[in-house]
C-alpha cells in the first residue's frame, strides 16, 4: 500500500499546526493576568466583625487593634451536589473507564464593609462558584473545594480593594 | 414454603436488618452554653448498607447505619473537622461557631467498598430530611 508524498506531506503539516495549537492553548491558560502580591492595605483598621484566622490576606495584613477604622467581612458558602443513582453508575461500563460519577459545587460569598465612626467607607462583595466532578479513581474531599472557593472570594475581595484603596484613603482622611 | 417466596423474604430481612432501629428524632434541646450541634444523618438507602464507616467530628466518633443519625455536641469557640474514610475520604471545616449544622452521609460506588461523602446541607432541606432517620442506637 502506497501513500502519495502530498498526502504524507499534508498528515505531517496538520499534526505540526495541531502541536503548536495545542502548545499555544497550555501556554494560553497558564499565562494569565500575573497574579497580584498581597501586601498591607495604605490604613489600619481593626476587625469588627468577622474570624480573624479567615480573612482576605489583605485585610489580614493590615489589622491594628486601636483603629478607629474597622473591616466588617463575612464569608458564606452554599453547596450542590449531583449524583446519579448508584446502580446505574455500578452497570455503567464507561463508569471503570473514569467517567464522572457526580460532581460537587460550591458557592462561597464574600463582603467585606470598612467603617469609619458610623460611616462606611468601601463595601466589596465577591462570589465564587467552583464545580469539580468524581469519578471512581478520584475524589475530592468537600475541604478542597471549601478552601479554593473561600481562597478565591478572598482574591477577589483584595483585587477590588487594592484598586479602591486611594479613594478608600481620601475618605478616612476627610473624615478626620 | 415456595423457594421463591423464601429468597425473597430471607433478601427484605436482610434488608430491613442492616437498616438502625431507635428512636425517632429528637432536636438536642438545650444546646449546652458555648456549644453548637452538627447533626450527621445517613438517609436509609440499600446500596451500602453492610457498611457503616466511622465519622469522626472533633474528639467524638459514631458508626452511623443507614436511616440513622448522630448529633455531635461541639465546642463553638474554635474549627471542627467532620472526617469519614473506606477505601476515600471526605472531611468537611466547620469554623466554629453557634450555628446547627447538617452533614449527609452518603455511600457511593467504590472499587471495593462503598466510599463515603459527607454533604454539608441547608438547614431547611436538612431538617426534612432527618425526620426519617432514628437515634443511632450504641
Amino acid at each position: 500500500m502506497r501513500f502519495p508524498l502530498s498526502a504524507i506531506a499534508s498528515a505531517i503539516a496538520a499534526l505540526a499546526v495541531a502541536l503548536c495549537a495545542g502548545c499555544a492553548a497550555t501556554a494560553q491558560s497558564s499565562g494569565g493576568a500575573r497574579p497580584l502580591s498581597a501586601h498591607p492595605l495604605p490604613f489600619k483598621g481593626r476587625l469588627a466583625m468577622g474570624d480573624p484566622d479567615q480573612l482576605p490576606p489583605a485585610v489580614a495584613m493590615s489589622l491594628a487593634p486601636n483603629s478607629r477604622v474597622g473591616f466588617m467581612y463575612r464569608e458564606e458558602l452554599s453547596h450542590e451536589e449531583h449524583h446519579p443513582p448508584t446502580i446505574l453508575s455500578a452497570v455503567n461500563p464507561l463508569i471503570y473507564l473514569g467517567y464522572p460519577m457526580g460532581e460537587y459545587t460550591v458557592t462561597a460569598f464574600a463582603s467585606l464593609s470598612i467603617i469609619d465612626g458610623d460611616q462606611v467607607v468601601g463595601e466589596y462583595t465577591a462570589q465564587s462558584r467552583i464545580t469539580r466532578s468524581y469519578t471512581i479513581y478520584s475524589q475530592p474531599t468537600h475541604r478542597e473545594l471549601d478552601t479554593e472557593a473561600r481562597a478565591a472570594v478572598r482574591k477577589e475581595i483584595d483585587e477590588k480593594l487594592y484598586a479602591d484603596q486611594g479613594r478608600v484613603v481620601a475618605t478616612i482622611a476627610g473624615t478626620e | 414454603m415456595n423457594p421463591r417466596a423464601a429468597v425473597l423474604v430471607l433478601l427484605a430481612a436482610a434488608a430491613l436488618g442492616c437498616a438502625a432501629r431507635g428512636r425517632p428524632f429528637e432536636e438536642v434541646k438545650p444546646v449546652p452554653p458555648r456549644h453548637s450541634v452538627i447533626y450527621v444523618y445517613r438517609p436509609y438507602s440499600f446500596f451500602g448498607s453492610a457498611i457503616a464507616p466511622t465519622v469522626r467530628c472533633g474528639g467524638q466518633s459514631a458508626a452511623i447505619r443507614p436511616g440513622a443519625y448522630h448529633a455531635f455536641v461541639v465546642p463553638a469557640d474554635k474549627p471542627i473537622s467532620c472526617y469519614v474514610e473506606t477505601e476515600t475520604a471526605d472531611a468537611v471545616d466547620f469554623d466554629g461557631g453557634p450555628e446547627i449544622q447538617y452533614l449527609r452521609e452518603r455511600i457511593g460506588l467504590g472499587l471495593i467498598v462503598g466510599r463515603p461523602q459527607l454533604n454539608p446541607i441547608d438547614a431547611d432541606q436538612a431538617q426534612s430530611e432527618i425526620q426519617s432517620c432514628c437515634v443511632e442506637q450504641p
